[in-house]
């Protein structure tokens, strides 16, 4: 009697189990009958009228220029003939846990934004549908100089374009280094500690410090100063090495020694450990930071986001030792719209993309400050955006676009986790950056052999022309 | 046999949702775990059979078992802050007492609130910058300059004081509930005999509750052990994991926080962790069960 | 699972005074004062991150950002209505209603059923489904359950609704089990066995005769699963991170900390927070007593 019950719970749980999964499989099929590149897809009819209606979903993780992406989207939905309607989704910090999920439940959205950290991940997860197909010979001119290996070309298929990148300096408050009476943002790391140092001793009394950042998520922190610090003075910013192919984090340990000596000096906001980097931006406004460094978005956060009074502006990154060795990286420049595998209306989804890449949309995207242009086309012709603090922030002879580094997951804590537990609690740096390049150059070695990554050393490699 | 084929009926009628729904969504999850912790799976691409070799990483996984001794700094503190202060407050409220009814209700405040909301409302109270804390406590001159609550010193402590404050109201009715359940003639014929409130306390209240007790700090111990919900919007595990807790660290292997960046889903060594989480957990649960019923024949 | 457990008798004895204070009457006195410092103290902790949050509320923003005094200059009781309004939380609020209302009906259904069955009748299986519910109290391997879950969410195609969450929390119905079974131990089982007697049907005897006089164990259990379910973060945070129009208050209050409209608004956050604090408290102040008293009869036995 027992055995007898037993079973027929197992073949209840059995029969759901099965319905659910035939469930499934249809939709599997479904799924992967759009799957192959562009062959269905392009079969579909192309007549011009009565169209069926086409929904669109557009996922980003970008805020500081919804208004202007809501704008052109409600644009196209309006004007385009071909009955397609594209719905914007705007994530927050979960965006690309988000996206996972989404891949893994068929509801993936059909255009995704893509940065230049995420697109080598989203290739290898199969995310994305290559574009190959759609480029016709005047967008290829248009963007022929942009199209790049590992960050929007993979394995000879083109993923994504170009549109805007990121160029990072130090942002500081003028009128907290008048105070201090220091003339010039530092040049030199050694300045940088002296200056926060002093801007601290000048402002203590009124809740005021010389530095802060994101400390909160110390990859993100890291991210947006010392990959800039690096750059300028000469090495690849995430701890790469581009002439060996390998990781190697001594310059990276030779500019946290720097960050380490302003904890130790009380210079940094007291809370910048819990700190993320809106809260941060506040507190820039209401004129409680002296410097932190940041991307090419801060102007227009300083317009919209926080409007504030003070003096501020932004300058070019202090480098190791005060001589600029290489050029400053412009970030996440290959990579902007890219459409997803799993997407249904791929044509659809070309179309809308095609309208975003116009000439009208990536001038005004530059000049409206949401990000520096770097299309040849669009630089020719856009004026330089009218915002206040834009100006520290434009493309100049220091700056260029970087060969990507591999993106890797290694066993344990990443390099920003472990060089910020030196900061705040000491150690043996030489131990800290011995055992990271260990652990990285480990798991790239495990990475190149499923074939995940490729690694090409260039022993050339000049970090005054990181473009060769 | 018809009437038993009849109750049979009845019974798997009444059973199988409870039934399915166990074994669907709680068993299955279980099996899928124990399946998947000897593969190396990150979430898309094949699973790869590795055998042991997530064990192993576990055993070398110097962050994990950081995150089980904050772990036990987190309970163990939670633990010993808030059991005496319930119990007090419930042997204090069990007496006939002026307006014990309103403050038994705002005691238990705290426990009808999302964890997440208040761990919110925390943060923003206490972050050093411009939280509320700080600008009370140097409005009354209490500290010179702000205190970092949530720096590398304080963070574990004010993770400890925001799960006291979600806890103690809890426990406190579980011992009053304790409380009311011994006879009242007790202490009645301890006061003829001229006992004063302490030697009844020792003598009469503690080891009549020892039963309910025991009870109540196991439920205290594994709530504890589990907690990480506030930890994960108050301080993310940080600074430099000094807050990082076993079940926080397990999901963030699963679902990496990180601006932007996608890193992998560690589906296979998530799996190997929650199995040597839950085992560290039953195994105290285990170990204070034995513990308690040895006392139990000591008395 | 819930921090309570399990079991029944919800009636109390009265209440006399345990602690009686008779020395001398100095020493009384003092012994008094610590006491009632202590309670008012206590209780002063508990009300101040309460009190911050309501008065949090009703700043504006530049007020909330740059912190400084504990009180609103001026009321902006326009928070509230711009929480309602721009920060969704009319969606939201609805979203945890109805996850909490499905969530607990559906688990006491559930439950009810199971440990009517389980305390009145015997059946072959009947130790190993006691034993699992038992176990599945007790084990714990935190998030990484989310993963099966959703993905059989995906095979039913539910995980573009909330009856996925909604499932689940159904699913974890362990306590509420054992809860109610302590209730159906304290119904004389002489009651049905008579209206089966008379000719109602098994069916009709559980719903029409039994279950109304479960009412206080449905009660108590439904404050405890509604309270679970109202609260839950990790579970629909999971399952809604690609369908925002899906968050419950918990989710979207905890989104706002990153501004994912134009700027961060904490004041509006402290407006959410209180939002989402009134219904529980709502439910807490109208069934404070058998709240209480549940509570207190959960532990006995």
């Amino acid at each position: 009697m027992q055995k007898k019950w037993l079973g027929l719970g197992m073949s209840l749980i059995l029969a759901t189990v099965i319905a659910g999964c035939s469930g499934n499989d249809s939709n599997g099929n479904g799924a992967s009958a759009t799957n192959g590149p562009s062959e269905g897809t392009k079969a579909t009819p192309t007549a011009e009228a009565n169209k069926p209606p086409v929904t669109l979903k557009y996922w980003t993780d970008d805020r500081h220029d919804q208004e202007y992406i809501n704008e052109m989207i409600n644009k196209f939905n309006e004007t385009n003939e071909d009955n397609i309607k594209v719905e914007l989704t705007v994530m927050s910090e979960n965006y690309a846990q988000s996206v996972d999920i989404a891949f893994s439940s068929n509801q993936a959205p059909d255009v995704l934004r893509l940065k230049g950290a995420n697109t080598p991940v989203f290739f290898k997860k199969g995310y994305l549908e290559p574009i190959d197909g759609f480029l016709t010979d005047d967008i290829k001119a248009k963007f022929d100089k942009v199209i790049l290996d590992g960050v929007n070309r993979f394995d000879d298929k083109v993923y994504s374009l170009a549109n805007n990148g990121q160029t990072l300096r130090l942002v500081y408050n003028k009128d907290l280094f008048a105070k201090a009476g220091i003339e010039n943002p530092p040049a030199s790391l050694q300045e940088m500690v002296d200056a926060a140092k002093k801007i601290t001793e000048a402002g203590k009394s009124e809740g005021v410090y010389g530095f802060a950042l994101n400390f909160k998520n110390p990859k993100s922190a890291f991210d947006r100063s010392i990959r800039e610090i690096l750059s300028l003075s000469g090495h690849q910013g995430l701890g790469f090495d581009l002439k060996t192919g390998q990781f190697d984090f001594a310059p990276y340990s030779q500019v946290i020694e720097y960050f380490k000596q302003m904890y130790a000096d009380g210079s940094i906001l007291p809370g910048a450990e819990s700190l993320d980097i809106d809260p941060l931006r506040a507190q820039f406004a209401a004129g409680k930071i002296g410097m932190y460094l940041s991307f090419s978005t801060e102007p227009g956060v300083y317009k919209d986001q926080f409007p504030t009074e003070i003096n501020w502006g932004g300058a070019l990154a202090p480098t190791i030792d005060g001589q600029i060795k290489g050029k400053s990286e412009i970030v996440s420049a290959g990579t902007w719209l890219g459409i997803s595998a799993q997407s249904a209306n791929k044509e659809a989804a070309w179309t809308f993309m095609q309208y975003m890449y116009g000439d009208e949309i990536l001038k005004s995207y530059h000049e409206k400050g949401f990000g520096i242009a770097v299309v040849p086309a669009i630089v020719e012709q856009a004026a330089n955006p009218d915002i206040n603090g834009m100006e520290g922030f434009l493309v100049g002879e220091h700056d260029s676009i970087w060969p990507v580094a591999p993106t890797v997951t290694p066993e344990g804590a990443n390099y920003a986790d472990a060089f910020f537990k030196y900061v705040l609690a000491g150690g043996d740096l030489q131990a800290i950056t011995t055992d990271l390049n260990a652990r990285y150059n480990d798991a790239l070695s495990k990475a190149v052999e499923k074939g995940e990554v490729s690694v090409t050393p260039n022993p050339a490699f000049d970090p005054t022309k990181p473009q060769g | 046999m018809n009437l038993k084929w009849k109750r049979f009926g009845e019974n798997s009628l009444f059973l199988s949702p409870s039934i399915i729904l166990t074994a669907v969504l709680g068993v299955y999850p279980l099996i899928w775990m124990l399946r998947y912790m000897f593969y190396d799976y990150v979430g898309y691409g094949e699973p790869l059979f590795i055998g042991l070799e997530n064990f192993r990483r576990v055993m070398r996984d110097g962050l994990f078992w950081e995150s089980v001794g904050n772990t036990f700094i987190y309970a163990g503190g939670k633990l010993v802050i808030t059991l005496p202060i319930s119990l007090l407050l419930a042997v204090i409220l069990n007496g006939k007492l002026r307006g014990g009814n309103l403050l038994r209700g705002i005691y238990f405040m705290p426990t009808i609130i999302s964890t997440a909301v208040i761990s919110v409302v925390f943060y923003t109270i206490f972050n050093s910058y411009n939280g509320m804390v700080n600008t009370a406590l140097m409005k009354l001159n209490l500290v010179s300059q702000p205190v970092d609550w949530l720096g590398t010193k304080y963070a574990m402590f004010t993770l400890i004081l925001v799960a006291v404050w979600g806890a103690v109201g809890n426990y406190m009715l579980l011992f009053l509930a304790g409380l009311q359940g011994i006879p009242q003639d007790l202490y009645e014929s301890a006061s003829i005999d001229g006992a004063n409130a302490g030697r009844k306390f020792w003598n009469i209240t503690l080891p009549m509750l020892a039963p309910v007790a025991q009870l109540v700090i196991m439920l205290a111990i594994i709530a504890s052990l589990k907690g990480y919900e506030s930890i994960m919007l108050i301080t993310e595990g940080g600074p430099i994991g000094k807050t990082e807790v076993m079940y926080l660290y397990l999901y963030k292997l699963l679902f990496p926080v990180a601006t932007g960046m996608p890193v992998e889903q560690q589906l296979g060594y998530g799996s190997a962790v929650g199995f040597v989480t839950a085992v560290i957990v039953g195994a105290i649960t285990g170990l204070y069960f034995l513990l308690s019923r040895k006392m139990n024949k000591m008395y | 699972m819930n921090e309570q457990v399990l079991s029944r008798r919800p009636e109390r004895k009265g209440d006399k005074s345990t602690i009686g204070l008779d020395s001398g009457r100095a020493g009384r006195i003092v012994g008094r004062t610590v006491m009632w410092l202590f309670l008012l103290v206590t209780a002063a902790l508990t009300v101040f991150p309460l009190l911050m949050t309501l008065s949090g509320s009703l700043k504006t923003g530049a007020e909330m950002m740059t912190g400084g005094s504990l009180l609103p200059a001026k009321m902006q009781f326009s928070n509230y209505a711009e929480a309602w309004r721009q920060a969704n939380f009319a969606r939201y609020t609805w979203n945890s209603a109805f996850i909490s209302i499905i969530a607990t009906i559906g688990s006491l259904l559930v439950a009810s059923m199971a440990a009517y069955v389980v305390d009145r009748r015997q059946f072959p299986g009947k130790a190993i489904f006691v034993t699992t519910q038992a176990s599945l109290m007790f084990i714990s391997v935190g998030a990484i359950v989310l993963r099966p879950q959703f993905d059989l969410m995906v095979v039913l195609n539910l995980n573009t609704t909330l009856w996925g969450v909604i499932l689940i929390l159904i699913s974890a119905h362990s306590s509420t089990f054992f809860l109610l079974l302590g209730f159906f131990k304290a119904i004389p089982r002489e009651l049905d066995e008579a209206a089966m007697v008379d000719g109602s049907g098994f069916m009709r005897t559980f719903f029409l005769i039994v279950l109304p006089l479960l009412t206080p164990g449905l009660g108590v259990a439904g404050l405890f699963e509604f309270r679970h379910a109202w609260n839950q973060y990790i579970l629909p945070l999971v399952f809604t991170m690609t369908n925002p129009e899906l968050q419950p208050l918990t989710v979207g209050l905890a989104n706002l900390r990153y501004g994912s409209s134009a700027a961060m608004q904490i004041h509006l956050m402290m407006a959410g927070a209180c939002l989402s604090i009134l219904p529980m408290l709502l439910v807490y102040i109208l069934a404070n007593k058998s709240f209480i008293q549940v509570t207190s009869g959960s532990v006995k036995g």
